[in-house]
């Protein structure tokens, strides 16, 4: 598909195929061993190096702060808050979302919120979440949950209103009372749109997280970077980020692994 | 006129991805005449429009030669000219945009650009949408449009890919009439590729079938009607009926198989 | 990803919401009795009125517009920054095959990096004025920029492409006739995902750093303990929200008259 692909074929095949793996790996990789290695060497030589710590510094630290486990109560309350703000959205967002798409009084009544909250960049929210809750895991938790809601409402609110009327009918024709038809017909036929809105706010609760965190917390991984800078460890402040950029990007892949797996009829 | 002769000898095209190749098109030789209508009929998958294509210039042969009088086929040119099944039209132009285009490319002057795309416009009764955007269109209306910007800067060949298959059956053959209208008037080359059998002996002079994978020339059949009669004339005769007949026999022995697989 | 319908209910336009605001009339009302009467403390839920009214005064006295003039010029000379680079690296990555093999890479792991943790960072670096928000508004928004624009240029119809060469297009032409206006969607909808993150880059680095803004008047509020503040200046940002994603929105809607 990608050029990138026809060009590295071309390279592998003169290999032998043992080593095709580990050779088209390399190649693909190189520009990022590039871009790091021009850090190391920047690192001490155009900037100082407390300034901008050499990659391979912030490599061992970040080894350093795993094996010590002195991250980890943090990063543990972190992906807790990420957790439970999610995990709201979901169940709220998914019922707000089909409820609005099939009846019309409950459509009526929520969208003028959500028209009004849409254009509120949701960290903005992070001082009126500190006034209602104090500095904490729930102030955390609501903005994930309010940045997230958005996605998954709109996702299943757009996809139950376009459910196959076929299958309803079908599904009616088949005896089934109305009152259990959304349950039983249209949230299964919307979970794949609500499946790529959770894909959509994945990365959106990690921002989320990490706005909160670097202005209303005591404890976590947006705090940790935040007392790092304060007391001059850069070093360790980007190996804290390393880890949480780490944290999300396993986040969607192995979600997206897993929707693989679960859901095979898509 | 001695122009829009094509030429392909022992034409060969693989495709490879990694390690596998495919070959699509195998040592297919072929003349088409100036001003001829001919048709290439196969199973699907048998790479005509792979054939089409490297005719274009869109894609390069593996080996053989192709020529379009006597000039070799390097690339695409303004010589041939592409009518694709999903019209292609640039979505961000409107029609007359989109029939100008062309003649905009080979530095034709605003007024005469203008004038010629009108032409061609009121000829496929286009006119009054020229300021619509493709996305306002019908896909007979599309299709349409597509082959008025291809008209437009007067290639000597068309090429056309499945042009009709979209559309449904009234329009079909409101849309074949008027090619048929269209390559009398204008002493065209047409290189037609289409699965339909029917369509395929009542557009064309010579119909040729294409084997199943790879693709090559099986046979070639000769259709001579009498084109000054009436389509239903045309259709209910007895030799109309033994010529699709003869394609849709060769034809049958090549997709055969596939229901054996 | 189409942003566009992505965020829009059909019929959800806050402006002609008309049909559903009795909901939001009777919520504030009752926002408003029930902190009239005090069963809400003052401090959580301050009464509407109240609110309004100090909306009112800040923006009279300029504290809002000279704030909001803040923020909104480095969200959006950041963004404009992100939107340069992304499109000229994403339309690169997308047509190049050396560019695609250097950037790939680097698109595939920066993208899910939460830039707004740099924010400490771009502190110590660059201290507490515009330079430091404006470069991070412009690293953070770049990302979404360039992985749309590449994946619309990656995604133009190969048809459209032979078709405007059959017709005599060069390659050099081809980008400017073709591959860009073809690209367009994406590109504007890469632009529309990336103008909240820059609201949100600045908001947060206003709240950690100072230096003005309306997220630094408003974590003053928290500070000061004045809740009226805090709910004054959210209105300010709601609006400003509101205004910044329908100028966009309209700038779709008239470049983009033809989808």
């Amino acid at each position: 598909m990608s050029y990138a692909n026809l060009r590295l074929a071309d390279v592998e095949e003169t290999v032998p195929e043992s080593i095709q793996r580990p050779v088209r790996f390399l190649l693909e990789w190189i520009p990022l061993f590039i871009v790091i290695g021009f850090w190391e060497f920047a690192s001490g030589v155009f900037v100082p190096s407390v300034v901008l710590p050499p990659p391979s510094e912030v490599a061992s630290v970040t080894w350093e702060l795993l094996v010590s486990g002195d991250v980890l109560p943090h990063l543990q309350i972190s992906l807790f808050r990420v957790g439970v703000g999610l995990a709201l959205s979901i169940s709220i967002g998914v019922l707000l979302g089909v409820g609005m798409a099939r009846s019309d009084p409950v459509e009526d009544f929520f969208e003028v919120f959500l028209a009004l909250i849409y254009p509120i960049p949701k960290a903005a929210l992070v001082p009126l979440a500190i006034l209602w809750l104090g500095v904490g895991t729930e102030t955390a938790v609501l903005i994930v949950f309010l940045a997230c809601l958005l996605p998954i409402v709109l996702n299943s609110y757009n996809s139950a209103r376009d459910v196959d009327q076929n299958l309803i009918w079908s599904a009616q024709m088949m005896g089934m009372p109305s009152w259990k038809i959304p349950l039983k017909v249209v949230i299964p036929a919307t979970i794949p749109s609500i499946l790529t809105g959770i894909r959509q706010a994945i990365p959106i609760a990690f921002i989320a997280l990490v706005s909160a965190e670097l202005i209303a917390s005591n404890e976590g991984v947006g705090f940790e970077i935040l007392r790092y800078s304060e007391v001059g460890a850069y070093t360790h402040m980007f190996a804290v980020l390393v880890i949480i950029s780490a944290a999300a990007f396993f986040a969607v892949r192995g979600y997206e692994w897993l929707e693989q797996k679960v859901v095979r009829w898509t | 006129m001695v122009e829009g002769h094509v030429t392909i000898s022992n034409l060969e095209k693989v495709y490879e991805s990694g390690a596998e190749r495919t070959k699509a098109i195998d040592d297919l030789s072929l003349e088409v005449p100036s001003g001829e209508f001919l048709s290439v009929v196969g199973p699907s998958g048998c790479g005509k429009s792979t054939l089409l294509y490297l005719v274009a210039g869109f894609l390069e042969a593996s080996s053989g030669t192709m020529a379009v009088d006597d000039q070799s086929i390097n690339g695409p040119g303004t010589d041939r000219g592409v009518v694709f099944q999903d019209y292609a039209l640039f979505p961000w132009r409107t029609v007359m945009g989109n029939v100008t285009y062309g003649l905009e490319q080979n530095g034709v002057a605003k007024e005469e650009r203008r004038s010629r795309a009108q032409r061609f416009i009121d000829m496929m009764d286009l006119d009054g949408f020229e300021d619509k955007y493709p996305k306002e269109l019908s896909g007979g209306m599309k299709q349409r449009v597509a082959l008025a910007r291809t008209l437009a800067y007067d290639p000597k060949i068309l090429l056309m890919d499945e042009p009709f298959g979209a559309l449904d059956q009234p329009l079909r053959e409101l849309l074949q009439d008027h090619l048929l209208d269209i390559w009398r008037d204008l002493e065209k080359t047409v290189m037609f590729i289409t699965h339909d059998v029917e369509e395929a002996v009542y557009l064309s002079e010579r119909v040729m079938i294409m084997t199943r994978h790879p693709g090559t020339k099986k046979a070639s059949v000769e259709i001579d009607v009498d084109r000054s009669q009436d389509r239903e004339d045309i259709i209910m005769s007895d030799e109309y009926t033994d010529m699709k007949n003869q394609v849709w026999q060769s034809l049958r022995e090549e997709t055969q198989p596939e229901k054996q697989l | 990803m189409d942003v566009s319908n992505k965020l829009s209910f059909d019929r959800t336009d806050a402006v002609n919401a008309g049909k559903s605001v009795y909901s939001l009339i009777i919520v504030l009302l009752i926002w408003e009795i029930v902190t009239q009467l005090g069963m809400i403390h003052y401090y959580f839920l301050p009464p509407l009125s109240d609110i309004l009214v100090r909306f009112f005064e800040m923006t009279v006295d300029g504290t809002l517009i000279y704030h909001g003039y803040l923020t909104v010029r480095r969200a959006l000379v950041g963004l404009v920054i992100a939107c340069t680079l992304g499109i000229v690296i994403g339309v690169l990555t997308a047509r190049n095959r050396i560019a695609s093999w250097f950037f790939d890479p680097i698109i595939e792991v920066g993208y899910p990096v939460p830039v707004i943790a740099l924010v400490p960072v771009f502190l110590f670096w660059f201290g507490t004025g515009d330079l430091s928000k404006i470069v991070l508004v412009a690293i953070g928004c770049f990302w979404p920029v360039a992985i749309n624009v590449r994946n619309a240029t990656r995604d133009v119809d190969e048809n459209l492409i032979w078709s405007a060469r059959m017709m005599g297009t060069s390659d050099r032409q081809l980008l400017r006739r073709v591959i860009v206006p073809a690209s367009a969607p994406g590109i504007i909808s890469g632009i529309q995902i990336a103008l909240p993150i820059s609201l949100i880059i600045t908001f947060v680095f206003e709240m950690v750093a100072g230096g003005g803004g309306l997220g630094h008047i408003e974590i003053q509020g928290v500070r000061t303990f004045d809740s009226v503040q805090v709910y004054a200046t959210l209105i300010a940002i709601m609006i400003l929200g509101f205004a910044l994603d329908r100028g966009l929105r309209q700038v779709r809607f008239r470049l983009l008259n033809w989808t």
